[in-house]
């Protein structure tokens, strides 16, 4: 069977009744997620796996995981449609990677243009989408035949160049980016060791045989860290919301953005694609690229529609080619993908090369259902833009708490023990005390899902050749990888110490 | 950032990667018969965190003193919204869920914001009935209702 064949037995999942739900409900809340200042797409992801989980409770497990992965995925794509929103009625962006859509969008909305500047993100977003799926369907298959041929060693490379990627990227210092990358792969240490059967730091501890549950410590860290964060430190909610006005674009506004969000969309997609590199970084890039090719660059920051429409095609689009690395070989580059990994490996779905053969209806339902999810995100924020701006209104005291329920539901509605609800505070406290010192907590949850692969590939890899250390470096492909990978973390040191700053990814 | 705290962050991954390769030892000989047993990976995790922390604590020595944070903190709210939510986590399975949650919702609700009562009263009931009953009675999932000696 070839690329169409799958991709159409891929539209045949998605239009089963119970997947549209799941992909609509997905992408509302996405878009609610990306909307609400505070709730990133990490922790929306994480909340709802739990609640996704049980919901998929009765289907066989590939149906179950295909459902489920379509409805996280919309929540991740959704939240980037949504993170528009503020940026350009409030000037407050809901998600990092909408920071630079500020700059134009509210200045828009000042001029009475944010009906406009709305409905140009969502069409950015949208045509970002699609050609990032594009780009998706046509690599996939070429990406995981090459992937096929890895061995041990060349993935433990590979996943040593992932957690390198994040971590050289993520936060102010890259001595506790590591940390807590070597911190998350000790936390997945605890446990049963799968190679050998032999119980490690478990202590006689029952509930600790099965290792520290991702999904706790994911929910733990991201969504109570930020509704702690919130109690703790009362979010300024000033600024008065811009009225919408006149939702479709004018013929110029159209004009003038087509190109933004063409070269938004490629560049978007390519950032994506490289681990690390986020859609906070591809947004920040298109603005800086669009400004530079612009034929009135001074107009920018000042309203100039280029300066919405690059962007938010590019976050979308860098979205759209996170999946790449996820699906084709198994290694998320970012947090929120390590998160949908997580997700799958609930399902006992190992995401990487094999997946397109072992799973085809999980990986190209997937595929597919977001086709179907970004014309449903046009659809919804086209004329309903006005309605998801009230939900910025929602007010605070009633949602945190509900959050929080709605974790402690999450947690224990898969887990059963109360020891993980503790675990899940005790998260949500060293959460909120890493991130507000600059130790960026998106490493460590990669690194907790990586973890225990890094360690199998690694000791097969030495078994293979007999303890000697130096397969690593004899491999070709396993070399290159290593050499790329310490690159990753050498050029932003260098850089840094010739005093150039360096643009950080702060996006999960 | 600040400086205490990554003294302080600094010391206890120290110890930490210095318990893990102390522990690493105590792990059982594999007995798969291969040169690389399970506490390898763990030993020189530990020795790199070690290295990291002491990296981090010579960097805190480096920068100057810290700025601080103009954000007012608000511990009381948060002491008690913690508190509250580790008696949620003890007495669930006990009380139930959904006694449990209401009370831990309405104690939430009434802690960011006092008043309104009776709109708090409406919303926890809804949500911890709604969530009750959607997943128990609806989807067939398994949670503790209510008190065991009801």
């Amino acid at each position: 069977m070839n690329t169409i064949q799958f991709l159409m037995d891929g539209f045949g999942i998605a239009f089963q009744w119970q997947n549209i739900l799941f992909a609509f409900v997905g992408v509302l809340i996405g878009t609610a997620v990306g909307v609400l200042p505070g709730i990133g797409p990490m922790s929306g992801v994480a909340l709802l796996i739990p609640v996704t989980a049980t919901l998929t409770a009765g289907l066989p497990t590939e149906a179950a995981a295909a459902s489920s992965i379509i409805l996280l995925a919309g929540v991740y794509y959704g939240a980037m449609y949504g993170g528009s929103t503020t940026s350009i009625l409030l000037n407050t962006p809901g998600e990092s990677s909408s920071v630079v859509t500020t700059l134009d969008g509210y200045q828009m909305a000042k001029q009475g243009r944010a009906g406009s500047a709305l409905s140009i993100a969502a069409i950015g977003s949208f045509a970002a989408g699609i050609i990032s799926l594009i780009g998706l369907v046509l690599l996939a298959e070429p990406l995981s035949n090459v992937a096929l041929q890895f061995g041990p060693a060349e993935y433990f490379s590979l996943m040593l160049l992932g957690l390198a990627a994040v971590s050289g990227l993520a936060g102010k210092s890259m001595t506790k980016a590591l940390m807590m990358t070597v911190f998350g792969l000790m936390l997945g240490t605890i446990g049963i060791d799968a190679v050998s059967g032999i119980a490690r730091f478990t202590y006689d501890i029952p509930v600790l045989y099965s290792g520290l549950e991702f999904l706790t410590i994911a929910v733990g860290l991201f969504a109570l860290g930020e509704v702690f964060k919130t109690v703790l430190e009362r979010d300024h909610e000033d600024g008065t919301m811009a009225k919408i006005g006149r939702i479709l674009p004018t013929r110029k506004d159209l004009k003038e953005s087509a190109a933004p969000i063409m070269r938004g969309s490629f560049l978007g997609f390519f950032i994506g694609v490289l681990p690390g590199a986020g859609a906070t970084l591809a947004s920040f890039f298109s603005y800086i690229g669009e400004k530079k090719f612009s034929k009135t660059p001074e107009q920018f920051g000042k309203g100039a529609i280029a300066g919405v429409a690059g962007p938010e095609a590019a976050n979308n689009a860098a979205s759209g080619g996170a999946m790449i690395p996820l699906l084709t070989l198994g290694i998320p580059g970012s947090g929120t993908t390590a998160i949908l990994m997580g997700a799958l490996i609930m399902y006992n779905i190992q995401p990487g090369p094999l997946l397109f053969d072992d799973h085809p209806e999980v990986a190209w339902g997937l595929i597919a259902s977001m086709f179907v999810g970004n014309l449903m995100l046009l659809v919804l924020n086209m004329p309903l833009v006005k309605v998801f701006a009230k939900i910025i209104q929602t007010p605070k005291k009633y949602l945190l708490p509900i959050i929080i329920a709605i974790s402690f539901f999450g947690v224990y509605a898969v887990q059963y023990t109360t020891f993980d609800l503790y675990l899940l505070l005790a998260c949500g406290v060293l959460g909120y005390l890493l991130t507000r010192n600059d130790f960026p907590v998106a490493p460590l949850v990669l690194a907790l899902v990586l973890g225990p692969m890094i360690e199998n590939n690694m000791r097969r890899a030495l078994t293979i050749s007999n303890g000697d250390f130096s397969t690593f470096v004899t491999n070709p492909i396993s070399l290159a990888l290593l050499i790329v990978a310490a690159a990753w973390l050498l050029v932003p040191l260098l850089l840094k110490l010739k005093g150039r700053s360096v643009v950080l990814n702060e996006e999960g | 950032m600040s400086k205490t705290f990554d003294r302080f962050a600094g010391i206890a991954f120290l110890l930490i990667g210095l318990l893990f390769v102390i522990e690493s030892q105590r792990i059982s000989e594999s007995s798969y018969g291969s040169a690389v047993g399970p506490d390898i990976f763990p030993i020189g995790l530990g020795a790199v965190l070690i290295l990291l922390s002491l990296r981090l604590l010579y960097e805190t020595f480096r920068y100057q003193a810290d700025t601080q944070k103009g954000e007012p903190v608000l511990y009381k709210k948060f002491i008690v919204i913690f508190v509250s939510a580790l008696l949620y986590a003890a007495l669930l399975e006990p009380l139930g869920y959904v006694i449990t949650t209401f009370a831990f919702l309405l104690v939430a609700f009434q802690t960011m914001e006092r008043g309104k009562w009776i709109k708090s009263i409406v919303i926890a009931g809804l949500f911890s009935f709604g969530v009750y009953y959607f997943f128990a009675e609806f989807l067939g999932g398994s949670l503790p209702g209510f008190p065991v000696f009801l």
